[in-house]
């Protein structure tokens, strides 16, 4: 029989791990991938925020619309050599009497690569499912759920327009290009309608994933050598007993319940 | 049934784990149950709290030692025997102890200058009396709360039993007298609320600590 027990039903375990999410802190991921046919590279940060909380006997912690709010800070490199052909001024030589034969050098155009910033932040969600892990640890009992299945990513319904932004940041510079910029403009937004919202998420969901499928959650964490009392003064040092054995699970009644036990021994 | 009922928090310690934590508390600071006059305890430390002789003229003073084992609690429901005429309710503990009494028996002598030496305190004891008593009492908790989450219980003894002292009137006024030196040293040893659920889940108490089904319990919301 458990000698100490602490439990916390549901409504409760919402508020726990609400607050523990709070205490994860910034996550931020930098890189490049590609969108279509641009290289983008990007620096993106992110929250967790709370989700609802369902306690699933005899191990499993789901939190429903787990929320991830990010920020991306991406780079687009637009290489105009992927749109316009190359083309090269061919060698010309012309025999000049008394001189000789007289050539121009071969003259090829290569076109510049764009970069275009581009901000944008919205929000992903999913239902996670978590097991509890317990763990002994230098000297430290910890409790944590961790990931153990996601279901697809919910980008919110502002992620679409991160497309037009990318087409209003872009159109004004293609269209500063002489002569061909409205053809070029009009190519780079028939690409970009072409992405769409998957290719948007297709880029972005393999940056955010590792977030999300990478998630502990603390809930407990206590010194093994666990101090009932400070001391007070020379003569009442402090008072610690041993924390033996700590085991979590979720029980099952009328509610459900997060079940903490710990045996002590002096 | 669940644990938390209509709170969202429960916490419980069995009266196994209590004990473990009382006997770590008296391990660490075994002076709540070693008290003394200088005689016996020439001054305090961690290991015996100093107080004075008792004064009574020409004497000196009575010196004079008092301790007791580490008690240990019973829970209700009742699962340790207790001698008659005690019965553990609802809500209650028992304890068990055994509480040694020792006194400096000293000799008065007739000279004056004896007297004057004995008026000024003993550096040493001259002749030690030894009792120790098996002690058996009921207790309830007193304990305190606030909105931040803080709170500690105390054990306070209510009912003392001796057995098998005679006279009546003997043991009467020794029950009396171990009744309130068990409840004083006791209800020093005041034990965090967090603590007493190993430092999980923190709560604002809306109910208890209660001692019932072996275990102390305490509900509340976060």
């Amino acid at each position: 029989m458990a000698e100490i027990i602490a439990a916390v039903d549901e409504g409760g375990a919402n508020t726990l791990l609400g607050d523990a999410i709070q205490t994860i802190g910034t996550q931020s991921k930098s890189g490049s991938g590609s969108l279509g046919p641009f290289t983008a590279s990007y620096n993106l940060t992110g929250h967790f925020t709370n989700g609802t909380v369902d306690l699933i006997a005899p191990g499993t912690v789901r939190i429903d619309q787990l929320r991830f709010d990010w920020n991306v800070d991406l780079s687009f490199q637009i290489d105009l050599n992927s749109f316009l052909p190359h083309f090269c001024l061919p060698q010309v030589c012309v025999d000049i009497p008394c001189v000789g034969t007289v050539c121009t050098p071969k003259i090829c155009v290569s076109w510049p690569t764009i970069t275009v910033p581009v901000s944008f932040g919205d929000f992903v969600e999913a239902t996670a499912d978590f097991g509890i892990d317990v763990s002994l640890n230098g000297g430290n009992w910890k409790v944590q759920i961790v990931v153990q299945n996601v279901s697809q990513l919910q980008f919110g319904p502002g992620t679409a327009g991160i497309l037009a932004l990318i087409g209003a940041a872009i159109t004004p510079i293609l269209l500063a290009i002489p002569f061909i910029g409205p053809f070029l403009a009009i190519a780079v937004d028939t690409i970009l309608l072409a992405i769409g919202i998957a290719g948007v998420t297709g880029f972005l969901g393999p940056i955010i994933s590792p977030f999300i499928s990478g998630l502990k959650i603390p809930v407990y964490n206590q010194a093994k050598h666990f101090q009932v009392l400070p001391a007070a003064g020379p003569n009442d040092p402090a008072v610690f007993v041993e924390l033996d054995a700590v085991t979590a699970g979720i029980q099952h009644s009328d509610e459900d319940e997060l079940v903490l036990s710990v045996d002590i021994s002096p | 049934m669940s644990l938390t009922g209509t709170e969202q928090v429960f916490g419980a310690i069995h009266e196994s784990a209590l004990n473990d934590m009382i006997r770590a508390f008296f391990d660490a600071r075994p002076r709540y149950r070693r008290f003394g006059s200088p005689v016996f305890v020439p001054a305090t430390t961690v290991t015996a709290t100093q107080m004075g002789a008792i004064p009574f003229p020409g004497t000196g003073g009575i010196e004079w030692l008092v301790t007791f084992s580490i008690p240990v609690i019973d829970l209700f429901e009742q699962t340790t025997p207790l001698p008659p005429p005690l019965t553990l309710g609802p809500g209650q503990f028992s304890l068990r102890t055994t509480v040694g009494i020792c006194i400096d028996c000293a000799a008065r002598r007739d000279d004056r200058q004896a007297s004057v030496a004995a008026g000024q305190g003993r550096a040493a004891a001259n002749h030690v009396v030894c009792t120790a008593l098996d002690v058996f009492g009921i207790g309830h908790l007193d304990s305190w709360h606030n909105s931040n989450g803080d709170g500690a219980v105390r054990l306070r003894v209510d009912t003392v039993e001796l057995v098998d002292v005679t006279p009546d009137s003997l043991e009467t006024l020794l029950e009396c007298l171990l009744k309130m030196v068990l409840d004083a040293a006791l209800s020093q040893m005041e034990l965090p609320l967090p603590a007493l659920r190993a430092g999980a889940f923190e709560l604002i108490v809306v109910r208890g600590p209660d001692i019932a089904d072996d275990r102390i319990k305490v509900a509340g919301n976060l």
